[in-house]
Formats: structure tokens, C-alpha cells, sequence
């Protein structure tokens, strides 16, 4: 590509930009990126379900990322700007090809949740009838439990709560990265972090950690008291 | 659980996602600050947070940090492979 010549010498392009040779290029790009790799392939992790094509993503995204280097503005949001690269890498190369009908599916977005969207896992915990304290529960979670709760998620869901909940990122970080609007990001929060807990329940109630309440009234919608 | 508590927890995701307005992540805080219910909940949506962070970080293999500097010293910048 001819972005290359421009690297070389002339440097009037960019004011604030010193060019940079290719191996201070290099240098900067192990310095300020290869710190975030682990994170990076966690994110990864959770976009292919798989820990081979987690690597495989990762490293077809680290050459994107040093490929336009020379893009990113120093002092931006280097973060930021890596997951963006991370998930236009997955979209472009990976969703196509793993055909998951029920994970592109548009209509998930919109569908309407029912009670799905306003699953509290809190009240249902309080609402078992061997009542154990709820925080107990959630530490006898096992590491692939919590894992397979999130991967269950729909693709849009599960990464908008590893995002913020994992990653820390804020609301608009997120739209950034997944190019959708904020109310977009909220709403794939919301209903992806009922979900979430559903999932958690699901495994909970497996495993013979909480006894639900009664045998159908479990399904029912439980609003913790709101009749006062 | 009056109006109170309903109105704080309508924005609790918010609230804990550090995206409230200031005024109201002062109302919800100090309406926690009264309300041991709503502050049992509130933290415990922390916890579950918490839980997932927790469990779904990883270490990048030694492998993929192997191949990624290889692809660095291999690779001239501006192309895409």
C-alpha cells in the first residue's frame, strides 16, 4: 500500500506526528500494545468460543493493529481503538464463516424479551426455599459454569457485558467499539446481564445449589414485593 | 420497598456502570446509605460483576505472544497481510 512511502522522511502530513522509523514503530507498537494481549485474547475467547481460534483472531488482529499504526493518535484511547480492531477483525473474517444463524440473527436485537428482560437472579436466590445466602451460591459457581453462562449469550449481548463488565469500558467506549449507538449498548447491557443471570440460575439450580421455591410457580414472574 | 427504593433501583445498572447524572448518582448513594434492602441488592449485582470478571480472564498463550512478535519483525508497516 502507499501509506508506506509516507513513513519515510517527509512528515507533513501529520503536524503533531514525528514519522517514525520502522523499527521505533516496532519498538512502540511491543511497548504500548503487547501489554494488552492477554486481555485482548479473553475478548477473544469469548468471540470464537474456541481457544485455538482465539489465537488465530488475536494474531490476524495484531497485524491489522500494526498494519494502521501509523493511524492511532498517541494519547488517544489505545484501548479502545485495539478492541475496535479486535471485533471488525472477528466480523470481517470469523462471523462469516462460522455461520451461526441463531448469533447474526438481526431480530435477536429487537425480539422481545418477556420476562427475560428482567430476570433478577437476587430475587430468585431469595426466593429458593433452602435459602442459602446468596453471595454462597455465587462463589460455588465453577470457573466454566460462569464461563459457559456468558458464552450462551448471543454474540451482541455477550460482548457488550465482557465489555463493561470485564473490561471496564464505558458506554460509549463500547459503541465505539462495536459501532452501535449508546441506547443500542444500554439495551444489549440490560437484557444481555438478565440473561446472564437466568444462565447463572440455570447452573445453580443443575448443580442442586438453590431448590427453586415451588415445581411451576419458578417461571412466574417474582417482582420482589411490590406491593410494598 | 417503597417509591424510593424503586425510583434508585430503575438506575441501579447505571448506577454501578458509574454512568448516572451526578445529581442522581448522589440521590441513589444517599438512598443507599438509608436503605440496607436496596443496599444488600445493589451489591450483589456488584458481586455478580465481580463473578464474571473473575472467571473470564485469561493469560494469552506463550505461543500467540511468540507468533505475534514474529509477525512484527516479519512484517513491514502500511501493508495489510
Amino acid at each position: 500500500m502507499s501509506e508506506a512511502q509516507g513513513d519515510r522522511g517527509r512528515g507533513d502530513e501529520s503536524p503533531v506526528r514525528r514519522e517514525l522509523t520502522d523499527e521505533e514503530r516496532r519498538r512502540r507498537f511491543a511497548e504500548e500494545v503487547l501489554p494488552h494481549l492477554d486481555a485482548l485474547y479473553s475478548a477473544a475467547v469469548r468471540y470464537t468460543h474456541d481457544r485455538t481460534e482465539a489465537e488465530d483472531l488475536v494474531q490476524d488482529a495484531m497485524a491489522r493493529a500494526y498494519a494502521s499504526f501509523h493511524q492511532y493518535e498517541p494519547g488517544t484511547n489505545l484501548r479502545a481503538w485495539l478492541y475496535r480492531i479486535l471485533s471488525t477483525t472477528f466480523i470481517s473474517r470469523w462471523r462469516k464463516a462460522q455461520r451461526r444463524p441463531q448469533e447474526v440473527a438481526a431480530e435477536q436485537e429487537t425480539a422481545d424479551d418477556g420476562e427475560e428482560g428482567s430476570f433478577s437472579l437476587f430475587d430468585r436466590l431469595a426466593a429458593s426455599t433452602s435459602k442459602p445466602a446468596e453471595r454462597e451460591v455465587l462463589d460455588r459457581l465453577t470457573d466454566e459454569e460462569v464461563r459457559d453462562a456468558l458464552g450462551q449469550l448471543p454474540e451482541p449481548f455477550r460482548m457488550a457485558v465482557y465489555l463493561a463488565d470485564v473490561e471496564g469500558f464505558r458506554y460509549a467506549e463500547i459503541a465505539e467499539i462495536m459501532e452501535t449507538p449508546v441506547g443500542t449498548v444500554m439495551s444489549r447491557l440490560h437484557r444481555g446481564r438478565a440473561r446472564l443471570q437466568r444462565a447463572l440460575y440455570a447452573y445453580a439450580a443443575r448443580r442442586g445449589l438453590v431448590t427453586p421455591a415451588t415445581g411451576g410457580a419458578v417461571d412466574a414472574e417474582q417482582e420482589p414485593a411490590s406491593d410494598g | 420497598m417503597d417509591e424510593h427504593c424503586r425510583d434508585a433501583l430503575r438506575r441501579l445498572h447505571e448506577y454501578l456502570d458509574g454512568e448516572c447524572p451526578s445529581d442522581l448518582e448522589t440521590i441513589i448513594r444517599d438512598h443507599l446509605a438509608d436503605c440496607p434492602p436496596c443496599w444488600d441488592r445493589v451489591d450483589f449485582e456488584r458481586e455478580v460483576r465481580a463473578l464474571v470478571a473473575r472467571h473470564c480472564r485469561e493469560r494469552a498463550p506463550a505461543e500467540l505472544v511468540q507468533r505475534v512478535l514474529a509477525d512484527l519483525r516479519l512484517q513491514e508497516p502500511g501493508h495489510t497481510p
